[in-house]
């Protein structure tokens, strides 16, 4: 893992447009990135999709970047692309709805793409709410501190650190049952 | 991947939760990481990452010159920042109000008020002509070239300005 004055020299050369630069953030941010959409979203295709996003705004962004932890930057952006794509999957869900009356379950089992296999924890964390489960994947791929979540999130980090037991405990026991 | 930065979560938790909930909350958060790590994400296909790079690559001119434009908007900013200060500081610096009130204070009030400009203008001829020859007078003092009794010139010259002075300041 690449960190302080590296992270910050090739941090650099993508604020001048070193596509070299990019493509290094690119190698060592994506496999997180991409946990992180996956586990939250429970489709390939979709996790695709918003990782793809991610590194297009990386690099429309990357000049308001001004410091502090760049993971705690860039994994807010991978949350605002995820909690777009929601927003943008309830908008289609309504329009759904209206046309065809088609009755969804409340908490939406995850859909794969063809011939992909779900495994248990990704089983599990569909019957956890959204907020939660990108909560969860949040902590654990980011690898943000709670303090740096509950900036993120603006609430306190008394309410981070009880959701986030909350959910956690429920995993748990949904996972050893 | 359990690094989380420098905090420590035991700490923390006894912010928030007596010693035994603390304890609780450590370990489902413990036991609950142990079930992630055993079950990995998929890692992003090795195209994928080639088309993000690619796409990278291919936007990049499109925000350097993004970029280029607005530095340069920044730039004409500062310089027309810089632009009207100057003009600000250059116009201070000559404000007539000002320099108005600086020559009030010398001038005295029944010519500043006075609207007779002829008689004004006469006045302070004379009053320039009484000056300078009180500054040859003194000039000729300092460099003894005053043949006669030098009290007496003093005590004449202090006499003379205290006239000059009383009859401009009348007006």
């Amino acid at each position: 893992m690449v960190q302080g004055d590296d992270l910050a020299r090739i941090i650099a050369g993508c604020k001048s447009g070193d596509a070299q630069c990019f493509s290094r953030v690119v190698d060592m941010y994506s496999s997180r990135c991409y946990g992180y959409f996956y586990r939250s979203t429970g489709n390939k295709d979709i996790s695709d999709e918003l990782l793809s996003e991610l590194f297009v705004k990386l690099v429309e962004k990357i000049g308001s970047y001004k410091g502090g932890s760049f993971e705690s930057w860039l994994f807010r952006i991978a949350s605002n692309i995820f909690h777009d794509h929601l927003r943008s999957k309830q908008r289609r869900k309504k329009l759904l709805e209206n046309r065809q009356e088609q009755a969804e379950s409340e908490i939406p089992e995850p859909r794969q793409s063809d011939g992909e296999l779900v495994d248990r924890l990704q089983s599990q964390l569909g019957r956890l709410d959204k907020e939660t489960r990108e909560l969860i994947m949040l902590r654990y791929y980011s690898q943000l501190s709670f303090k740096e979540m509950a900036q993120m999130r603006s609430e306190p980090i008394g309410t981070t650190l009880a959701k986030m037991h909350r959910g956690l405990k429920k995993l748990r026991l949904l996972m050893e049952g | 991947m359990d690094r989380h930065g420098p905090e420590n979560l035991r700490e923390l938790l006894g912010r928030f939760f007596d010693a035994g909930q603390a304890e609780s909350c450590l370990d489902d958060f413990q036991e609950a990481e142990r079930l992630l790590r055993q079950d990995p994400a998929p890692e992003p296909d090795e195209m994928l990452i080639a088309n993000i790079k690619a796409e990278i690559a291919m936007r990049l001119p499109v925000v350097r010159a993004e970029t280029f434009r607005r530095r340069l908007w920044e730039m004409a900013g500062i310089a027309a920042a810089i632009a009207v200060l100057t003009l600000v500081g250059v116009r201070l610096s000559h404000d007539p109000v000002r320099q108005t009130g600086y020559y009030a204070s010398l001038i005295p009030t029944a010519i500043w008020e006075s609207t007779n400009i002829a008689a004004d203008d006469a006045d302070l001829a004379l009053f320039t002509t009484e000056i300078e020859q009180i500054k040859d007078e003194m000039l000729a003092l300092e460099s003894g070239r005053d043949a006669g009794d030098s009290d007496g010139s003093v005590a004449e010259l202090e006499m003379e300005l205290i006239q000059i002075s009383s009859d401009f300041w009348k007006g």
